[in-house]
């Protein structure tokens, strides 16, 4: 399992080769987060070369999609084939089914061997969470959860101590249905102020190894230079002890 | 407040709350119970004067009885204690849907404020929020004196010793997409009911995490600080028009965030600044009404008997 995910707007050329010399053991091509919703069809035609350009490094390849415009963001992401794909805002299993099935299609007339494709559920909704267990269970190509931008999907703010509201709960939850499930659970422990974007290469660390103190194995990232405390944070053999 | 003692039912509706809890149940003592259902009905006008809206708790093991005496015109919400499954809810339902019919309310317009203070009400607390389209707001509570002994969890310590319990009430309520009441983690490490300077930053924690509704105080003095801490400041608005003024710099360049001045402008961000100036134009709107049902008061007062308003 990646221990770093990076996440980069599927239009960003730059940004795309940037991601791959920067160590990341998974890039994340988004088209959804972080492209405009005008340009959501041109970044769609962008998939293809996005994908080359992304696999000219050792790291696997995922492209997070909208489950809103399922068939069109599938459609134009399987050739040639990413190692998977992040579903953003699942709310129900039902969605990883139709996606599951979309993919099989795909898989056969393209000529990729079926069931290659893995999924990745980021629930990040109330409703994705409450049904999270089923999510994770609704095909065998999901193989992690992800609570991805819940935060901010939510709406949930820093509290006085610094934790931001319902996330201790909402990881610990996550974490034991991922494990229940048999996938992994991805992500970090963010504290206020940050939440990913800005987060200095320190508070980084930290976050990721209170993820990994609490079970996370890997965690996802939006800046290049947020990639290697990841990858240390989340080494195999790095000390379980949390640092402060 | 305890129905049964007439000098607090008289005055409340000069604290200025936006909400006020008539109780029928711990502070009524068992032997006052029966005289307490009989005093609801003109408690209900009384504690309206102000603009308030008016609630009552009943008891958990007398709900036909509690609710005969209480649903009457005027009456916004009824508190349950205790809930422990669905079916209690369920009935809460069936016996006001019949009294709002037989009284002249409106069908429907009453609602149930299930609460939850034990393990059981815990493990059952999904099945409990969707019991009844009267159930529009639920969330954890800050308290939780019940729930504390039945758990056996201590009450005043300085760490969130409730963060399974209330997340689970959270999570319940967002995704059967009810009104949701946060209780954010402020330490109260000494007890006190009535300490306005704790009751603010518990009330300023629950706005800064973007929660319209306070849980309520067991004191007068702390219902200003709740009013305070849940209203936007002048910081607060005034750095919400700055958010929307950055985030218009981003319409038509094709990016989904900058940096500005080390913080993140996003669409997120400007959400949540759209809610605090919404927010904040609400309670400048509720306060508008309050002043309203007050000033109406008191010139009723004034002209049924002068010397009353000294």
């Amino acid at each position: 399992m990646p221990r770093s995910w990076i996440l980069v707007p599927v239009s960003k050329p730059e940004q795309i080769e940037q991601a791959s010399r920067s160590g990341a053991d998974a890039i994340v091509l988004d088209l959804v987060e972080l492209i405009a919703e005008n340009d959501k069809r041109a970044g769609r035609a962008n998939v293809q070369a996005a994908i080359r350009t992304a696999k000219a490094g050792a790291a696997q390849v995922f492209v997070q999609i909208d489950p809103q415009s399922l068939d069109a963001d599938l459609n134009a992401c399987v050739w040639p084939e990413p190692d998977g794909i992040v579903m953003s805002r699942v709310e129900s299993p039902e969605q990883i089914a139709h996606a599951d099935a979309a993919l099989s299609r795909l898989e056969h007339e393209r000529g990729v061997a079926p069931g290659t494709l893995k999924i990745v559920a980021a629930v990040e909704t109330a409703r994705g969470n409450h049904a999270a267990y089923d999510i994770a269970r609704a095909s065998p190509r999901v193989r992690a959860l992800t609570l991805g931008r819940a935060d901010l999907v939510m709406d949930l703010r820093a509290e006085p101590s610094h934790e931001i509201h319902l996330m201790p709960y909402l990881m610990q939850r996550l974490i034991i249905i991922a494990r229940a499930a048999g996938v992994a659970p991805i992500g970090a422990w963010w504290r206020a102020p940050d939440r990913g974007l800005l987060a200095t290469p320190e508070n980084t660390y930290e976050a990721a190894q209170r993820g990994r103190a609490i079970g996370f194995k890997g965690a996802m990232c939006l800046r290049a230079n947020q990639v290697e405390p990841l990858n240390r944070a989340f080494a195999r053999d790095a000390s379980p002890r949390l640092n402060g | 407040m305890p129905v049964v003692t007439p000098r607090f039912i008289d005055h409340a509706w000069r604290r200025g709350c936006d909400f006020i809890v008539i109780d029928l149940e711990d502070s009524v003592p068992q032997h006052l119970k029966a005289h307490a259902r009989s005093l609801v009905k003109d408690a209900i006008p009384k504690v309206s004067k102000g603009g308030a809206e008016a609630f009552t708790r009943i008891n958990h093991d007398s709900v036909l009885a509690d609710l005969e005496a209480i649903v009457w015109p005027g009456l916004k919400r009824v508190k349950y204690p205790k809930t422990e499954h669905a079916e209690e809810v369920r009935l809460l339902d069936s016996i006001i849907t019949r009294l709002e019919r037989e009284r002249g309310i409106p069908p429907g317009t009453i609602e149930i404020d299930p609460g939850i203070e034990t393990a059981l009400g815990t493990a059952n607390i999904f099945e409990i929020a969707g019991a009844s389209p009267r159930v529009r707001e639920f969330g954890a509570s800050t308290g939780g004196y019940d729930y504390s002994r039945d758990l056996g969890v201590e009450m005043f310590v300085d760490f969130d010793q409730f963060v399974y319990a209330k997340g689970e009430a959270e999570l319940a309520a967002r995704t059967l997409g009810l009104g949701v009441r946060g209780a954010p983690f402020v330490a109260n490490t000494t007890g006190s009911v009535s300490d306005g300077g704790r009751a603010l930053l518990q009330a300023e924690a629950a706005r800064q995490c973007g929660f319209h509704l306070g849980g309520g105080g067991l004191n007068p003095a702390v219902v200003e600080s709740h009013n305070q801490g849940l209203t936007p400041g002048q910081d607060d608005v005034r750095d919400a028009h700055w958010v929307l003024e950055q985030h218009r710099r981003l319409i038509g360049t094709g990016e989904t965030w900058i940096e500005v001045e080390g913080r993140v402008i996003d669409r997120y961000e400007a959400a949540r600044a759209r809610d605090t100036l919404e927010w904040a134009a609400l309670c400048a709107e509720r306060d508008r009404q309050k002043a309203e049902a007050v000033a109406r008061t008191r010139a009723e007062m004034a002209k049924q008997d002068p010397a009353a308003l000294k």
